[in-house]
């Protein structure tokens, strides 16, 4: 190919960029149908536009033609403050049955209980467990610790009606995907020290752990694919503001920061080997792995963020998804 | 991706849906995906089970939105089925055909020829053959004749990302072609038409059918030098050989002159004046273009100067801020990354 028409000279990755792993092609179709829909560069200015962008089906979406019925509650988050919380059974449910605490996912700064709810939603219908979606107050109008006490808060009024919610307190897990992911992960490590709830699980989905951006592949897909390294300071800057990077971040909120990791729930992590939290979606298992954890971590290649909720129909995110459900019915199942 | 497809449409009802349903099948093809995804594709972006059947050799699949296969029990063909030379593909609606069915069907039908070795890969680069550097001068002339573009006849290249919002959209030959900064919508035209009421929208300069290669590499440096909502269309005339000059050359690894330009661009003023200037005769005319006072454009100049190793009023220096500019324009561009979204609801 010749200098002289530099935009022809190889597709988007076609030719892989030096140093840099190049997306699944059909996750490549996936994208130019979307694209511009969700910028991979996220800035402060573009925080209200995701929020619509990015907002949750309608309920009546989710669970239309599925056995599952939704009970709409409220808790108490962080300091007393009122929250709202989607409870879904399947509609044959009897006695207790095991319980997920899931936290959605949205950088931080957008998304709501109904985001990327459909994989889970499978949970119900074919594992009749009873899924728990929660609101979280979110960043920058509610910085550190608001979002990650709200969860906190969310998981302990879980495991204290569990009977009352129709969960079998002996099997409830907490799931979480990207930011989700990674607060799910951080009240797991504060449940154990704080002596809270004792959960069966964590369901980390291609968690958002590291506030500190140092990973090579933090530095690998700027400006290219969804959620790049601008994206993710935005999100970690508008929840820890002055703090992002520095001394003083707890492990419940970021739980890559977390030095004690023994004694944890087993994990399940996944990740795409094209998005920037490849990296720390794989120090984490290994610390587990070191702390004399249990962990299943599966990084999927050429994957780019959240690519199952993008393109569930292609031969990656069949696999991701299938490989997922078989770790959740291992440990969730009768 | 029926949903997010949907969901695009409400979000920006100028998207052009067609065109996205076209690059996606391009990368499919280029990807060599298997039958399977390509009808997965189909099946996810219309919503409904997608299938195929060939008479000879005989094969026939069907897949569903999520991308599983189905039993090939009841694989015939359904109402709305295209078929030709052997080939049949279809989408199984219940209710009437939607928008993109007919487009859909198209690309999917050309995919698995590609696919099974029927067809060679060619025939998705319509216009392929007439941008492509690559390609020798005497099958240049030959797909611009084919496509009724005149020996003699001057043209120019439109580049635009698919997601530019049209006010109008003039009938044109048009394609979207893969390019290193993702699928590009491009257009050709007449030399005479230097605008189109599209944004945003690099115009490249006027050459003859056989150098259209040329052309579009500098649209695509046009169009990555427009800023939405201040500059949404560029034309390459305007910066001659300026553009093709940075159309050859690698603006990513450093150079000098721009690496000190960055001190000057952080001020928030830096843009609208060095484009004044760089307009302009005298600091004067610069001060009117930019609607500054003169002593504020005379401050601002001087900052400059100060950042700067060399004078950029001077003699070459200022060829060099002018070049520099443009550079860094180029580095710093994000049109198309994102349209802002105020510009598209």
């Amino acid at each position: 190919m010749s200098d002289h028409a530099p935009g022809f000279l190889f597709g988007v990755d076609q030719e892989p960029s030096p140093g840099r792993p190049a997306f699944d092609p059909e996750l490549r179709a996936g994208l130019a149908i979307v694209g511009g829909m969700f910028p991979p560069t996220i800035t402060p200015d573009l925080i209200d536009f995701m929020r619509i962008s990015y907002a949750g089906p309608p309920l009546d979406a989710l669970i239309t033609g599925r056995p599952i019925r939704c009970e709409e509650r409220t808790f108490f988050g962080y300091e007393g403050h009122e929250l709202e919380a989607s409870i879904f059974r399947h509609t044959e449910a009897l006695g207790a049955r095991p319980g997920i605490l899931f936290v959605h996912s949205g950088g931080l700064m957008f998304g709501d209980r109904f985001s990327g709810l459909d994989r889970m939603l499978d949970f119900v219908e074919q594992l009749g467990v009873v899924l728990v979606s929660i609101e979280y107050r979110l960043a920058p109008e509610h910085r550190d610790p608001y979002p990650r006490e709200d969860v906190y808060a969310a998981l302990e009024w879980v495991a204290s009606d569990a009977e009352a919610l129709g969960i079998h307190l002996d099997r409830l897990l907490i799931a979480g995907a990207s930011a989700g992911g990674g607060l799910a992960a951080g009240a797991a490590i504060a449940a154990r020290d704080r002596g809270g709830p004792r959960l069966c699980g964590q369901l980390l989905d291609y968690p958002m752990l590291d506030d500190r951006g140092v990973t090579k592949s933090t530095n690998q897909f700027d400006g290219i694919g969804v959620w790049d390294r601008v994206s993710n300071e935005t999100g970690w800057s508008a929840l820890l503001g002055e703090r992002r990077g520095g001394p003083d971040v707890s492990p419940y909120a970021a739980p890559a920061r977390a030095t004690e990791l023994h004694d944890l729930p087993p994990a399940f992590l996944d990740v795409g080997s094209a998005e920037i939290f490849r990296d720390e979606a794989v120090a984490y298992a290994d610390a587990l792995w070191n702390a004399g954890g249990h962990a299943e971590l599966h990084v999927w290649p050429g994957g780019f963020h959240a690519f199952d909720i993008f393109a569930p129909h292609t031969a990656l995110s069949r696999g991701m998804i299938a490989t997922r459900n078989a770790w959740m019915s291992r440990v969730l199942a009768d | 991706m029926q949903e997010l497809l949907a969901r695009l449409k409400t979000l920006d009802p100028n998207a052009s849906l067609a065109l996205r349903v076209i690059a996606c099948f391009d990368e499919l093809v280029r990807g060599g995906v298997n039958t399977q995804a390509l009808l997965g594709a189909a099946a996810s972006l219309s919503g409904c089970v997608a299938g195929y059947a060939r008479a000879s050799p005989q094969s026939a699949m069907r897949v569903a939105p999520s991308g599983e296969v189905l039993s090939e029990g009841d694989a015939t063909p359904h109402p709305n089925a295209l078929t030709s030379d052997g080939l049949c593909v279809w989408l199984e609606r219940d209710c009437t055909a939607q928008a993109n069915d007919t487009m859909i069907l198209e690309r999917l039908a050309l995919a698995l020829e590609i696919r099974h070795g029927r067809k060679p890969e060619d025939p998705l680069l319509r216009l392929g053959a007439l941008l492509d550097a690559e390609v020798d001068p005497q099958q240049r002339r030959a797909a611009a004749a084919k496509l009724g573009l005149s020996a003699r006849g001057r043209y120019r290249v439109l580049s635009l990302p698919l997601f530019a919002t049209w006010n109008h959209h003039p009938e044109m030959l048009e394609d979207v072609v893969p390019t290193r900064f993702g699928p590009m919508h491009v257009g050709v035209v007449p030399a005479e038409i230097t605008r189109v009421d599209a944004r945003p929208c690099g115009v490249g300069a006027a050459m003859p059918a056989d150098a259209l290669h040329r052309s579009f590499s500098t649209a695509l440096v046009s169009l990555r030098l427009c800023a939405i909502p201040d500059i949404p269309i560029v034309v390459a005339d305007d910066y001659g050989g300026l553009v093709e000059l940075l159309a050859q050359c690698s603006i990513e690894r450093p150079l000098l002159d721009v690496e000190e330009l960055e001190d000057v661009m952080q001020y928030p003023w830096a843009v609208a004046t060095l484009d004044a200037l760089l307009r302009s005769a005298s600091v004067r005319e610069a001060s009117r273009l930019a609607e500054v006072h003169h002593s504020t454009m005379q401050t601002r100049l001087e900052t400059i100067r100060d950042a700067l190793p060399f004078d950029p009023m001077d003699g070459i220096g200022r060829t060099r801020i002018g070049l520099a500019f443009l550079a860094w324009r180029l580095r710093h561009s994000s049109v198309l990354d994102l349209p802002p979204p105020s510009e598209r609801r």
